[in-house]
């Protein structure tokens, strides 16, 4: 946790610092897909995961078309049946991961699955690998070091991470457009903008919450002239600063949207207008919140922020208000010094003595474009019409700018430590300060790392102690899980008491999940999954409020309300299975 | 003057910091607490013992929070935890109840009942509740869907006409979470449509909580008539009503009217509209108390689309 001198040195680092930061980036890379990889077998395929599957399958083979009969495959209506399936969805990421299963599946890993996820595992890390450079550059190293690891200890996103699903990769592309964005702007330089288009493109190509990019950044362009602003304001206002980025996202991220992904290639008005229409009025599936399923308008206004507060730890959540907080006061001791002073800011090195000093980051106007982000991530639920169906993952995209606030928190706890240090004792502490430092960072850290590794593999049940954890969570009536993918957690019970070829309902987990789990060895090939509760022998339930009336199918059916296995967190039931009684 | 604000800044940074690392370690044990309060599935089996001791008279066993319910079920068993009890219509007709609280937690319907003993066992709290307004049942309709206790036939629009409904093995159906609740075997069939039928089964109330209940769809023309042969009359016939309640927030069908008759005179008509959920009715048969009469339910509806009438009844 130590840095070499001011956290937030503007002189260019050494190359023995930048080695040193280079190792820090690869350990944290290396060590988040490490621990994502070793933690991807006990959990089960997630509801959505199974649609994917299918979709990057179908995919695939017409990827393979186009390798062999380039002319064939390229016929429209050959085009139409390959890509029709799930196009409710952009491409990129069920062709990523088609073209992992291709070339990785028996060479990097014996499981289907974990080829179909790698892509999206390679998503995250590289985000926490990013967090790190981004914080390393506003507020040093040790800031950049809590931002990826705040971010990488968030139990929701360690579950999502998992997932070859959208939600963790549309979060990464969000990260890596705003910090080209950012560079495009700090920088000026056009190579930093064609970059924003290229990654926009491929977050457009990604999923629909890359819609809410261009709005904050386009905020965070105005924020900006309009805090530069000096007198004579009348001469000024209109000499407003476009960074390249921008022009880029508007020019070239459409062309790379469209040209990743076939589906559009014909009737592309009306099909993209069917895109749009499709997440514009998303039908609304039900969602527990406080004891109460809510399945249509009006939605809690509460939700997204109560919900964070559940299930972010408190301790990153500290760190991150400290951060906004400094960088706030940061950025208005600036503002003064500006204005007292008429030379021109960007020339002058930052005021030594201000408490808390002025950061880089906050200089460049990073933490406003921060602000802009979490802002746009959670804009979609101040109205009481956007559902509330994804539980947290739907604004997973603030977080990372939640850990970066969490960053430059640890900076002003590094510097209210590193003059406490000085001043006590007459400074004979002095000489231990990396030692404090990291004893500092471990007592904010650990908790957060604790929860993430517990929460391993209930996810989506997991809540912080600041709600009573899983239990208090459930006490409150807080959604205990979706997507079926607990079945995962259960697979060895199902392998022991199912009889050969025994029909199993399958309950919420989808039938491509289930069948991935047995085309990976983990549950027997023998099964067959069954979408009734009747005529099969062994039943899942998987706990949703509003679901509790496929339980009672099972006990009027079965004759009997006792479960043969519960799997759950901490005491609390997550999922059940039923055996018929001979 | 200048000295003194450092001071302060330094007094208020170390103050910043106790806080934080504060925060940090109170979270930490926060979540060692947490994830260690409840018990877990090892805990509940090994209380089996002193639970079968502790309700040899088949009292209702009631958990608290009712999330562990699961875990008790699994633990105890059926013989401890039937389906009657566990998707009863409603508490008043217990007499005793054996509550076991985790978390220090209390079941909010033994609001207004007397504690009559407690014991500590580890993690649990098993306390003895007696209900002093107590209803003896003299008849429960639900525990006689059969013949010869039940004859069931579909009436025609004026009531002349009566085709009977067979009683039999039927094939077990359910749907899945938009589908219909399971309908049981053996039962009374009365058409060919499958829904058309008298049966036991469980239906969800307005909390998503079990309730059970005789099935009882309106047809489409006329009335569904249940008559329960001898039945000991008391002072009332109660019971509840309701259809399944994923289907009936939605509100979309006609009002079902269930008409009560004992001996030949209507005792009184429960009307259930959606969006009411599990509702209760209440009849007096003081004028018959003390005597064994047939009873009669009739369910019928303006339009039977979708009304999956379910109902719970007992005489007291």
């Amino acid at each position: 946790m130590s840095t070499t001198s001011t956290p937030s040195s503007t002189t260019p680092p050494s190359t023995l610092q930048r080695w040193i930061d280079r190792a820090i980036g690869a350990g944290l890379f290396g060590g988040y897909l490490g621990a994502l990889l070793s933690s991807v077998e006990n959990l089960g395929y997630a509801r959505d995961e199974g649609f994917y599957f299918h979709a990057a399958r179908t995919y695939g083979k017409w990827f393979q078309l186009l390798i062999s009969d380039r002319h064939e495959a390229l016929r429209r209506s050959v085009i139409d049946s390959y890509w029709q399936e799930n196009h409710e969805h952009p491409s990129l990421m069920k062709s990523l991961f088609a073209l992992s299963q291709r070339f990785f599946e028996g060479v990097l890993f014996e499981e289907r699955g974990t080829a179909y996820r790698f892509p999206a595992l390679v998503l995250a890390a590289l985000t926490v690998l990013l967090l790190f450079v981004w914080g390393r550059r506003a507020y040093g190293r040790a800031g950049g070091i809590v931002a990826a690891l705040a971010f990488a200890c968030m139990p929701r996103v360690f579950y999502n991470s998992h997932l070859a699903c959208f939600d963790l990769p549309i979060t990464a592309f969000w990260v890596f457009v705003v910090f080209a964005y950012q560079r495009s702007f700090e920088t000026r330089k056009l190579r930093w903008g064609l970059c924003a288009g290229v990654l926009y493109g491929l977050a457009l190509a990604t999923k629909h919450n890359s819609w809410a990019i261009p709005p904050a950044l386009c905020a965070h362009v105005l924020v900006q002239h309009v805090l530069g602003l000096r007198r004579p304001w009348k001469r000024n206002w209109y000499r407003i600063h476009i960074p390249s980025a921008l022009v880029f996202m508007a020019l070239l991220s459409p062309l790379l949207f469209y040209g990743l992904w076939p589906w559009i290639w014909t009737n592309t008005v009306e099909r993209l207008r069917e895109y749009v229409a499709f997440h514009m009025q998303h039908v609304f599936y039900n969602m527990e919140f406080l004891g109460r399923t809510y399945f249509k308008p009006p939605f809690p206004r509460s939700y997204a922020w109560l919900m964070t507060l559940a299930t972010v730890p408190a301790a990153t959540l500290w760190l991150a208000g400290l951060g906004a907080l400094a960088t706030l006061r940061s950025y208005w001791s600036e503002r003064a010094r500006r204005r007292a002073t008429p030379e021109s800011h960007q020339d002058r090195p930052p005021d030594p003595t201000a408490w808390p000093p002025i950061d880089r980051g906050a200089r460049d106007g990073a933490p406003s474009l921060w602000l802009l982000c979490m802002l746009a991530s959670y804009s979609f639920w101040w109205s009481t019409s956007t559902p509330i169906f994804g539980g947290t993952k739907h604004w997973m995209p603030a977080y990372p700018f939640l850990a970066l606030f969490a960053g430059a928190g640890f900076a002003l706890l590094q510097r209210a430590l590193a003059r406490w240090l000085e001043r006590a004792w007459a400074g004979r502490f002095v000489r231990y300060r990396p030692l404090a430092e990291a004893a500092l960072g471990a007592s904010l850290l650990s908790a957060p790392l604790l929860m993430t590794w517990h929460s391993h593999p209930w996810g989506l049940s997991f809540y912080t102690p600041l709600v009573g954890g899983a239990p208090g969570a459930a006490t409150l009536g807080l959604n205990r899980t979706f997507w079926g993918y607990t079945t995962g957690a259960l697979q060895s019970d199902i392998n022991e008491l199912a009889g050969p070829d025994a029909r199993v309902y399958i309950h919420d987990t989808a039938m491509d999940s289930f069948k991935m789990l047995q085309r990976d060895g983990r549950l027997r090939g023998d099964l067959k999954p069954w979408t009734t509760v009747s005529g099969s022998a062994l039943a899942l339930y998987h706990h949703e409020q509003h679901m509790s009336r496929v339980e009672h199918m099972i006990w009027v059916d079965y004759g009997t309300v006792a479960p043969v296995r519960v799997g759950g967190l901490d005491g609390v039931p997550v999922v059940y299975l039923y055996q018929r009684p001979q | 003057m200048r000295r003194g604000r450092e001071l302060a800044r330094a007094r208020g940074g170390a103050l910043l910091l106790l806080l934080s690392i504060g925060i940090g370690l109170l979270e930490l044990v926060g979540q060692l607490h947490f994830s260690h309060a409840a018990p877990r599935l090892a805990d509940w089996e090994a209380l089996r013992p002193t639970v079968e001791r502790l309700a040899q008279d088949h009292p209702l066993i009631i958990v608290a929070p009712h999330w562990a319910e699961p875990n008790a079920r699994l633990a105890f068993g059926d013989e401890l935890m039937p389906l009657e009890h566990v998707a009863r219509a409603d508490d008043s007709g217990f007499e005793q109840v054996l509550q076991i609280s985790i978390l220090g937690q209390s079941a909010p319907e033994l609001r207004g009942w007397q504690r009559e003993s407690e014991l500590r066992v580890g993690r649990f709290q098993l306390e003895r509740w007696r209900n002093p307004a107590a209803e003896k049942v003299l008849y429960d309709f639900l525990a006689h869907v059969e013949p010869p206790a039940l004859d069931v036939a579909l009436e025609d629009a004026v009531g002349e006409h009566s085709s009977p409904c067979s009683f039999g093995p039927a094939r077990v159906s359910n749907g899945d979470l938009f589908g219909h609740p399971t309908f049981p075997s053996p039962r009374f069939s009365c058409s060919s449509s499958d829904w058309q039928f008298v049966g036991r089964t469980v239906i969800e109330d307005q909390q998503y909580l079990p309730r059970r209940c005789i099935w009882a769809h309106p047809p489409g023309r006329g009335a569904l008539r249940l008559h329960f042969d001898a039945v000991p009359i008391g002072r009332k016939i109660r019971g509840h009503g309701g259809t399944p309640w994923f289907f009936e927030r939605e509100r979309r069908g006609a009002d079902i009217l269930l008409e009560v008759r004992v001996g030949t005179e209507v005792v009184g008509t429960y009307r259930h509209a959606d969006r009411e959920g599990w509702k209760p009715f209440e009849f007096s048969t003081e004028r018959f108390a003390g005597q064994v009469l047939p009873v009669e339910f009739r369910v019928w509806a303006r339009s039977a689309s979708q009304r999956e009438f379910c109902f719970q009844a007992d005489t007291r």
